[in-house]
């Protein structure tokens, strides 16, 4: 079953004053079955986060169909079991993460005991277990974006969309959300992950999407990636970054 | 979809009783009205008025600092600063998030001047305890209605907030337009008025112009009809059926202000 199909989408943004057209997302056409971890790599202004507000009913799309859950993203209920982390994502700087965190298990459905129950889960495997009931403002940028993490975990949702997840991580953040990400495929979640590095796209996802100027230039799978590091015979080539600037500037 | 709509009400409640200018101005509040107590003592006659109409004036600003400073911070900020993104992620329709957060708000306003007009009533009592001469007229319950109907008027004002901020993208501007609002609602009746005395008394006034004011008195809400201190004060009995017609005009307004504000963020893309 698919869980994320986009459809031949496009997006134009005009700009306020100038009325300057500048195409955002191009002809883009994707599906994400259940259980995979897909991953999108681009520059900044590629589409990436353009895509993901698409598929989050955000911004509408100019032109094509995106179906999550198998609803249109306009119907509130294709986001019922869809987790999001924004990119740096900002909060309500006098509410606490418990608080933060109880809004999304109720605007969600869970009942009290269970929504107890995921929250200690979360903040105990996140560590935040501590700073619970602190408010969001006195939290660090890692600890914020751990947050940020059990806010799109915390409801159980069968879809998470990750934008950016390892953005102000130390390395021990970092591997505790890539072990929670191979936690989520095992437990057959489907994962949509957007990052510029390059190595934990390669290390996690199943499948992953290039794209440059608004188009999905190419998708590799993982064995695709790796064949391509027993061609190149040297080894000390970092693979995926050879490759992203192969299809980004046909770089060799 | 009432859950999710009082789960979003609560999370605006929380975020702004928080606020560190609520603080500020609850206190600016509460030092008026105890000021007041000082500032009778130095009327040698009408204290009963004068007490009220401070106390009610205390709690007025208040209620229109929170909904410049505090209100429009819980709203436009959302935007502003992206916070939308988590709360839209979550199963809301656009509608849901309007209604949401205007509960939210009403919750915030209301609770703070239930709170404010607690103290009022302590001042006032305490004023007449001490000059129960002055005070052979007071009626609380007409005090009261007056601070019902401060209510209703930032029920619509806040409506007017949560309309702006869908219509343009910064604070500030939605700040501008709510400032605006307001003055223009306190005035349009009294502008009105005089320009209608003045061409009563022969002064030529433009098609154009007439048009135009004529037009402005129906879209601009009349807030006046909301500030009843001077009945307050001088005890003058405010009649069930005024209430009620001030009820009915902040509530319908209210509820075409949000649907209209739907209807414009339904199309808002959040970039």
């Amino acid at each position: 079953m698919q869980e994320i199909t986009l459809k031949n989408i496009s997006k134009t943004f005009v700009s306020e004053f100038k009325r300057q057209k500048k195409k955002a997302v191009d002809d883009l056409s994707l599906s994400i079955p259940t259980a995979e971890i897909f991953g999108i790599i681009g520059v900044n202004g590629a589409g990436k986060s353009t895509t993901i507000k698409m598929i989050l009913g955000f911004i509408r799309p100019d032109k094509g169909q995106i179906f999550v859950a198998g609803r249109d993203p306009s119907d509130p209920d294709s986001r019922l079991k869809v987790g999001y982390l924004p990119e740096n994502p900002y909060f309500y700087d006098n509410l606490s993460a418990r608080e933060l965190l109880t809004f999304s298990t109720r605007t969600s459905g869970l009942g009290k005991k269970e929504s107890n129950e995921r929250i200690d889960l979360l903040l105990e495997k996140l560590g935040l277990t501590d700073v619970q009931h602190h408010k969001l403002r006195t939290y660090s940028k890692g600890m914020t974006q751990r947050a940020g993490i059990c806010f799109s975990l915390v409801h159980d949702p069968d879809i998470i969309i990750l934008d950016e997840p390892m953005s102000g991580l130390d390395p021990f953040g970092r591997r505790m959300v890539i072990d929670l990400i191979e936690h989520l495929k095992a437990q057959g979640k489907t994962v949509l992950f957007c990052s510029h590095i390059l190595n934990d796209v390669e290390r996690i996802c199943d499948r992953v999407g290039i794209m440059d100027k608004g188009q999905l230039k190419k998708v590799l799978t993982r064995e695709q990636i790796h064949q391509g590091t027993n061609k190149s015979i040297d080894y000390t080539i970092n693979n995926m970054e050879e490759i992203f600037l192969q299809t980004i500037c046909g770089k060799k | 979809m009432w859950h999710r709509l009082f789960a979003l009400a609560v999370l605006t409640y929380k975020e702004g009783v928080r606020d560190r200018a609520l603080f500020g101005i609850g206190l600016f509040s509460i030092a008026l009205m105890a000021g007041s107590f000082l500032v009778v003592s130095m009327f040698m006659r009408e204290l009963s008025k004068v007490t009220v109409d401070i106390n009610l004036s205390a709690t007025a600003f208040a209620g229109l600092l929170l909904t410049f400073f505090v209100s429009i911070n819980l709203m436009a900020k959302d935007m502003d600063r992206r916070t939308i993104y988590l709360v839209m992620s979550k199963p809301f329709s656009r509608a849901q998030y309007i209604w949401g957060k205007y509960m939210g708000i009403m919750l915030l306003i209301v609770v703070a001047l239930l709170m404010l007009s607690l103290c009022a009533s302590l001042t006032i009592w305490f004023t007449k305890s001490q000059y129960q001469d002055y005070f052979k007229g007071f009626i609380w319950i007409e005090f009261y209605k007056a601070v019902y109907a401060q209510v209703l008027m930032f029920g619509l004002l806040n409506a007017f907030v949560i309309f702006y901020s869908t219509i343009t993208t910064s604070s500030f501007i939605t700040l501008l337009f709510s400032i605006s609002t307001y003055i223009a609602g306190q005035t349009i009746e009294e502008v009105v008025l005089f320009l209608k005395t003045e061409q009563a008394d022969g002064m030529v006034m433009s098609q154009g112009i007439d048009a135009l004011i004529n037009v402005f008195q129906y879209i601009l809400p009349n807030l006046s009809v909301f500030d009843l201190k001077v009945q307050s004060a001088h005890a003058i009995i405010i009649s069930r059926d005024y209430l009620f017609t001030i009820t009915c005009y902040s509530s319908a307004y209210t509820i075409v202000l949000l649907l209209l504000a739907s209807m414009i963020f339904k199309r808002r893309e959040l970039r």
